[in-house]
């Protein structure tokens, strides 16, 4: 009797074991992924599809304002909350792969290589540190110069800028007739990461607008400078002629954009997929007006920019499922899924998000969507004359920011344009060391 | 065995001891896991390097921290804004409480709507009082500005938190309407503990309303005055989460208090070293309040008098 009893009772125990190995076995991977807010519909719809093609991994998002994404980060970083894909971008890649936050990809999934001959050169240089690959893209695309094509004929011009000189002359026509108070506004919040790509943009439209030499010491903090020319340029804009809306120091993306479609802005230096946003139907008072022009200047360069999903060190850590569900999210949103581009295209079809995977541009589709709202040949041109940023170092966004809020004492008139830059560049020097 | 008349109460005091030893313990272990380790941790971090993108070296550099940080230009202008701004934040948060404690206390039918909408800045939290604050004051569509407008105050927008020192102003303007409720609840308790017949006594000796206020409601709610007083001052010294969404500093750091600028050293620039020195000179000048407060607090003379 007894033995029976024990016998059932180990029959009982192993196989509540079993069952419970085959629970946790069965049990989905869950990853946590984080964004910055921007259309969460398409992103969840994105996930409840991911999902139910790989029913064995469930994704938990969460999502915060992009003004605040890299503080945010980090603090989730340095205090170990668990992240396991995010979104991340060329400004913080070597920032966050420095501090072994995130992990090269080529050292899990040797697949991705296959990717790279699909992606533009900029995109790659973007998610690369090292020599490895820290990223699939979520999208990539350019800093465009943006007009508004009506306020522009009623100013008495048929053609848009073609240098900032043209700029200023326009934008004082349209002053003095009373179009519009303020022309121009830019997204000059102290801590706006699209802040430098502006400036930037501005900068590589110039001739040898390089803010670095080869050894990565700053040469832009003197007067002959690209950098010098545009920051004169600004100053001038917002203190001189006037031209530059001096709210610019409080503004943000999309606030910006909202000026301009409610007709508050005739010139602006936005990242490109916001002439889809502005051209669409109902959504402004102003849309339909609004064209995009090559970057103005001697060169009409621009910054091209790269976001991306990365795979924490978090989620390399946590063993060999997780790191699977990993690359099976990265690959469904930045990769192929069927033999396409699926939400890399979904993103351009929908929203105008511009793209890294180079095939794309042949696609009818695609190229039939920009042309609603935009040129997809002016586009294409405008990012063959894109470079990537120059000098990404782990220390770039720090050094980033304080530059932000040098060239805005300037822009206040605390600071003269040259004082601004030889403060920033003594940033990146006291940061290098 | 016979116990030493002594040894019998020795024994009793030892174990009465022990007991009070073991009954503080856990509060004790709390106190140094949440408290001392973390202002341990934050001490010795302030004495080395420690930058985040370089995670494999964090030596020791002594108070070189302490020194890059008070000689760096935005220490001083840091200071600067947050006297600024707790020197305007405490007097206004504190007489204004102080009056919307007397309208409290008037016995209307709209008293109890009065009591609930007062606290309702409480209730809201801080970061959603800072969203709705830089909608308010926002340049393009600010309900603030549209105000100005149709009052035929102004000819067009102003940009509020576009310059140093207006946004500076706003913040500040957030800040007090966020912490009135909490001085105007302490003051309503004070006044209520006057007695009402001090006020009969005064009113028959012929008192006008001034008198009044000058010789007997100011003196007895001066405990709470000074109680108010230094809790702003650390509340205002520390502010943050208003900066943080209203201005995120700027425009040109010239919102950065010296809360702002610890945060931006440790999640912006990444140096935890420098971030954490930062912190504990802010500690020790919290200190300096802490022990004013405790002092006043211990202090009757006030309620004597």
């Amino acid at each position: 009797m007894i033995r029976r009893s024990f016998a059932l009772a180990s029959g009982l125990i192993a196989l509540s074991v079993v069952v419970c190995a085959v629970a946790v076995a069965a049990a989905p991977v869950q990853l946590t992924f984080t964004v910055w807010s921007y259309s969460n519909d398409v992103i969840q719809d994105n996930i409840q599809k991911f999902q139910a093609r790989n029913p064995g991994v469930q994704v938990a998002l969460n999502d915060f304002a992009w003004e605040k994404f890299t503080d945010v980060m980090t603090a989730r970083f340095v205090g170990k909350t668990s992240t396991d894909v995010s979104y991340s971008s060329d400004h913080w890649l070597q920032q966050w792969a420095a501090a072994n936050w995130i992990v090269p990809l080529d050292d899990y999934f040797p697949q991705v290589a296959a990717y790279k001959p699909d992606f533009a050169p900029y995109a790659i240089e973007g998610m690369t540190y090292n020599g490895k690959l820290y990223g699939l893209p979520y999208y990539a695309d350019t800093i465009i110069f943006i007009y508004n094509e009506d306020m522009l004929k009623r100013a008495g011009f048929s053609a848009p800028p073609v240098t900032w000189d043209d700029v200023t002359k326009m934008a004082v026509a349209m002053k003095q007739k009373k179009i519009v108070e303020y022309p121009l506004m830019f997204q000059f919040q102290d801590i706006t990461p699209w802040y430098i790509e502006v400036f930037l943009s501005m900068v590589y439209s110039h001739n040898n607008p390089s803010m670095f030499d080869k050894s990565l010491a700053p040469t832009y903090d003197n007067e002959s400078s690209a950098a010098h020319k545009v920051a004169r340029w600004l100053v001038d804009g917002f203190r001189t002629t006037k031209i530059i809306n001096p709210a610019s120091l409080e503004m943000t993306e999309v606030p910006l954009v909202k000026a301009m479609g409610a007709g508050q802005v005739a010139f602006a230096v936005l990242p490109k997929y916001n002439l889809a946003d502005l051209n669409t139907a109902g959504a402004h008072a102003q849309a339909g007006k609004f064209k995009m022009a090559l970057m103005p200047g001697e060169t009409h360069g621009t910054v091209g920019f790269v976001r991306f999903y990365a795979m924490t060190k978090m989620a390399a850590d946590r063993g060999k499922e997780v790191r699977d569900g990993s690359w099976k999210f990265l690959e469904y949103f930045g990769g192929k899924t069927g033999g396409e581009f699926t939400v890399v295209k979904r993103w351009a079809l929908e929203k105008g998000l511009g793209f890294a995977q180079l095939p794309l541009y042949k696609d009818p589709q695609i190229r039939a969507a920009i042309n609603k709202w935009g040129n997809v040949t002016l586009e294409e041109q405008q990012s063959k004359l894109a470079r990537a940023k120059e000098a990404l170092t782990p220390f770039w966004g720090p050094w980033s920011l304080e530059f932000q809020k040098e060239m805005n004492k300037a822009l206040l008139g605390q600071e003269t344009p040259l004082q601004a830059l030889q403060a920033s560049a003594a940033k990146w020097k006291e940061m290098k060391r | 065995m016979r116990l030493s008349p002594r040894s019998i109460p020795m024994s009793w005091k030892a174990r009465e001891t022990r007991y009070a030893y073991a009954t503080v313990l856990p509060v004790v272990v709390l106190v140094a896991l949440f408290t001392i380790y973390p202002v341990g941790y934050a001490v010795s971090t302030s004495l080395r390097e420690v930058v985040l993108y370089r995670p494999a070296s964090t030596p020791f550099v002594g108070l070189k921290n302490y020194l890059d940080i008070v000689r760096g230009d935005f220490f001083a202008s840091a200071w600067g804004h947050t006297l600024t701004f707790t020197l305007f934040a405490v007097p206004l948060a504190t007489m204004l409480g102080f009056g919307t404690a007397h309208l409290l206390r008037v016995r209307s039918r709209l008293a109890g709507f009065l009591n609930a909408a007062v606290l309702l800045p409480w209730a809201i939290p801080t970061v959603i009082s800072g969203i709705i604050w830089a909608w308010i004051f926002n340049s393009t569509y600010g309900a603030f500005n549209g105000a100005l407008y149709s009052l035929g105050l102004i000819s067009s927008y102003i940009p509020w938190l576009s310059r140093p020192t207006s946004a500076l102003f706003c913040v500040l303007f957030a800040h007090i309407w966020k912490e009135l409720p909490l001085t105007s609840i302490l003051y309503v308790a004070a006044l209520q503990a006057i007695p009402d017949e001090l006020y009969d006594a005064a009113r028959a000796d012929g008192a006008g309303v001034l008198a009044t206020l000058g010789r007997i409601t100011i003196p007895l709610v001066l405990p709470t005055t000074l109680i108010v007083v230094i809790y702003e001052s650390m509340v205002a010294i520390v502010t943050f989460d208003l900066l943080y969404v209203m201005t995120g500093g700027g425009p040109a750091g010239g919102t950065s208090l010296i809360s702002y600028f610890i945060y931006n050293r440790m999640f912006t620039s990444y140096n935890f070293g420098q971030g954490a020195a930062l912190a504990v000179i802010l500690a020790l000048s919290l200190i300096v309040f802490i022990l004013v407060y405790l002092r006043v607090l211990r202090s009757e003379e006030v309620y004597r008098e």
